[in-house]
């Protein structure tokens, strides 16, 4: 085989004779495009006085542009270029996969690092209070890691209302992280009442005093629990976790509040209460403008 | 042989003497609970004289003879119902009233819905109070009624008798808060730090219910627990069982707060104890106690866990009037109007006192000798004792 006979069958020459032809059957498609009579044609987009249709016009914008950018990649030198790429493609494919591994790997390491500050922060507590600190593990990984999760920004044209449902979520849990603190804050009066009626039973019991009346025992609890509540609830915790409590309702009512108003109730025929509110208001000033007048004298 | 540090055989035979107690009452408590009861309360009839948005005027008028020269106007908090004044028959204020020849109103506030979050302190003392008075002299053609107030309601009165001291004769605070700054009481204690501004926000009115829970978490070991184990000790008996149920269905019959007054209210009192300064403003106008020229008589509870004294007694001390007087009972918050202790007392002797100052000053000062010892006189001696007096100096 001589050089030329090799040129022919070369992978550029190939593609180059069949960018050739493809070109020549897409400009006899197009030309074999019917010139309708356009007494024929009812539609809007039917030829008068001869003029292409707007879809005849279409394909024939579509065909130059074509043979233009066919001409251009047939060139020898263009068809080079591409076959010279085509031999780097593995090294490129390897680059891309590099780039992915490394991508992956490095989140979990950044993951990694997030479990390993969960042990650092459940290090802190010994758990001697299982209820206790187990209620304040919670919360601080929540509120230090897991939070995290819940403020990544929302993408796209669903992204208002992914963010509506994610915040709703998110004050949900800090209101149940709350509401078990202060629940667990309630039940340690009862838990020391307990305790401390049963040291004092076992004080009267040594010295022979127990009472003989059942109800003598129910007196004697009562009052050392009224004694703790009161204890508690003067207590400056007590407070703090008072209002940390309804502060979180109050953010968690406020979002499941939006999420439903935002997005459900927003595609309903119906008034929101935002909307509703915005009413009332304007209808409490007339209403109250209207008493000021009538009393003037 | 030596006596048992233990007397467990008259433990057990204690023990086995109630369990047959309690199979008796379960068994009679049955009967009880099944048995027709009447648990209605406020049953003493009454007309709706007047008005306005949700908020209605109820008229008491006596049977028989009218005792005073100007009516009485009620004014309860917005907290829970008016209805307290009238919770049984027997332990009725409203009653206690009629029978003492008082020709009086009250005020219900109704029950606020959604609409209704906008209205402020103003527009119920500038508004609701001032038009309800209003009407009241214009019906009676008086220049001045008698102005008595439960609670927050005292309150309420307390800014309209500064505000409007022209249309007052005299004024009676029962159990009403003006000085917030005293850590005597929890709620004194819980409301300084409130984020009221969230939670005004968010709810637009505060549920009652949620206000509720509060008043019980004050103390759950008597208001959750003891008071029901109340309730199974006595269930079966009939009475017991029906006022237990009248004060059940009282105690959570509770309206929502309008939540612009509640933030004025918690903000203004509570986190910063204007009123009692005489710089609280409402209406634009300063809430000056000195303007409060009238007789005041005032009641508060020893033992008021919501309204302890420290917050009551200080108003004596800050107004402008001379006849000032406080009366410290021997009870809690509620008890002043139930208790039947302080039923024998508490409406008879306000009574008297509006009798001794219904008239005008210049008549009263030609009498001024014998009303007096007339009153000294009919003071019972059994009650004085529940009664710790203060005449302002």
């Amino acid at each position: 085989m001589d050089d030329k006979q090799k040129d022919k069958i070369a992978p550029e020459f190939i593609f180059a004779d069949w960018i050739k032809t493809s070109m020549a059957f897409w400009e006899s498609m197009v030309s074999m495009w019917p010139t309708a009579d356009p007494a024929d044609d009812k539609s809007p987009d039917s030829k008068k006085d001869g003029k292409p249709s707007r879809l005849q016009k279409s394909l024939e914008s579509t065909q130059k542009t074509w043979t233009a950018w066919s001409r251009i990649i047939s060139e020898p030198e263009t068809m080079e270029t591409i076959f010279k790429g085509t031999g780097e493609v593995p090294e490129i494919l390897l680059k891309i996969a590099q780039t992915f591994t490394n991508s992956f790997v490095r989140f979990q390491q950044q993951w990694l690092e997030k479990a390993g500050k969960f042990q650092k922060s459940t290090k802190s507590y010994t758990f001697e209070n299982l209820d206790e600190d187990a209620v304040k593990v919670w919360i601080q990984l929540y509120e230090t890691e897991l939070r995290k999760i819940f403020n990544i920004p929302q993408l796209g044209l669903t992204r208002f209302y992914q963010e509506k449902m994610i915040q709703s979520v998110d004050k949900f849990n800090r209101f149940q992280s709350n509401l078990t603190e202060f629940l667990r804050l309630l039940s340690l009066p009862m838990e020391k009442s307990f305790q401390i009626l049963q040291e004092k039973l076992t004080e009267l019991a040594e010295k022979g005093d127990l009472p003989e009346d059942s109800k003598a025992y129910y007196q004697m609890w009562i009052k050392i629990l009224e004694g703790h509540y009161m204890t508690l609830f003067q207590s400056f915790e007590y407070t703090k976790i008072l209002n940390k409590t309804l502060h979180s309702m109050s953010e968690f009512s406020e979002a499941k509040k939006e999420l439903l108003q935002d997005t459900l109730l927003y595609m309903l025929p119906v008034p929101t209460q935002k909307e509703m509110d915005e009413l009332y208001k304007e209808i409490y000033l007339l209403k109250k403008r209207i008493k000021e007048l009538e009393k003037r004298p | 042989m030596a006596q048992p540090k233990i007397s467990v055989d008259l433990i057990l035979s204690k023990l086995a003497e109630d369990a047959e107690k309690a199979g008796e009452s379960v068994q009679k408590a049955s009967d009880v609970l099944m048995e027709n009861l009447d648990t209605e309360i406020a049953v003493t009839p009454y007309d709706i004289v007047y008005e306005e948005d949700r908020v209605k005027l109820k008229h008491y008028k006596p049977t028989g003879d009218i005792q005073l020269k100007r009516p009485l106007l009620v004014v309860y908090a917005l907290i829970n119902r008016e209805t307290m004044l009238d919770l049984q028959p027997g332990r009725s204020v409203v009653q206690n009233f009629l029978q003492e020849g008082i020709d009086f109103y009250m005020i219900d506030w109704g029950y606020p819905a959604r609409k209704d979050r906008y209205l402020t302190i103003d527009d119920h003392v500038n508004g609701y109070m001032d038009n309800i008075i209003d009407f009241i002299l214009d019906k009676h053609h008086v220049d001045k009624i008698h102005l008595m107030g439960i609670c927050m309601g005292g309150t309420f009165c307390v800014i309209y008798s500064a505000l409007h001291p022209e249309k007052i004769k005299n004024l009676v605070t029962t159990v009403t808060p003006t000085n917030f700054d005293t850590n005597q009481g929890l709620l004194h204690i819980w409301m300084k730090d409130m984020d009221v501004d969230r939670i005004v926000d968010t709810y637009g009115n505060i549920p009652g219910d949620i206000m509720n829970l509060g008043f019980l978490l004050l103390n759950p070991a008597r208001l959750m627990i003891d008071k029901y184990v109340g309730f199974i000790e006595n269930m079966s008996n009939k009475t017991f069982v029906e006022n237990f149920v009248r004060m059940e269905k009282w105690i959570f019959d509770s309206p929502d707060v309008p939540g612009e007054t509640f933030r004025q209210f918690v903000r203004d009192c509570y986190q910063k104890n204007l009123l009692i300064q005489s710089k609280m403003e409402v209406g634009g106008k300063r809430v000056d106690l000195k303007k409060i020229t009238m007789p005041l008589l005032n009641y508060y509870g020893k033992y008021d866990h919501l309204v302890p004294p420290e917050a009551c007694e200080l108003l004596t001390s800050r107004i402008g009037s001379k006849d000032a007087e406080d009366i410290c009972l021997d009870t809690g918050h509620i008890g002043i109007y139930v208790s039947s202790k302080c039923q024998r007392e508490f409406a008879p002797r306000i009574v008297r006192w509006l009798k001794e100052r219904d008239e005008d000053k210049k008549k009263r000062e030609t009498k001024k000798a014998g009303p007096k010892k007339r009153a000294a006189k009919r003071a019972p001696k059994a009650a004085a004792s529940a009664l710790k007096t203060k005449t302002n100096p």
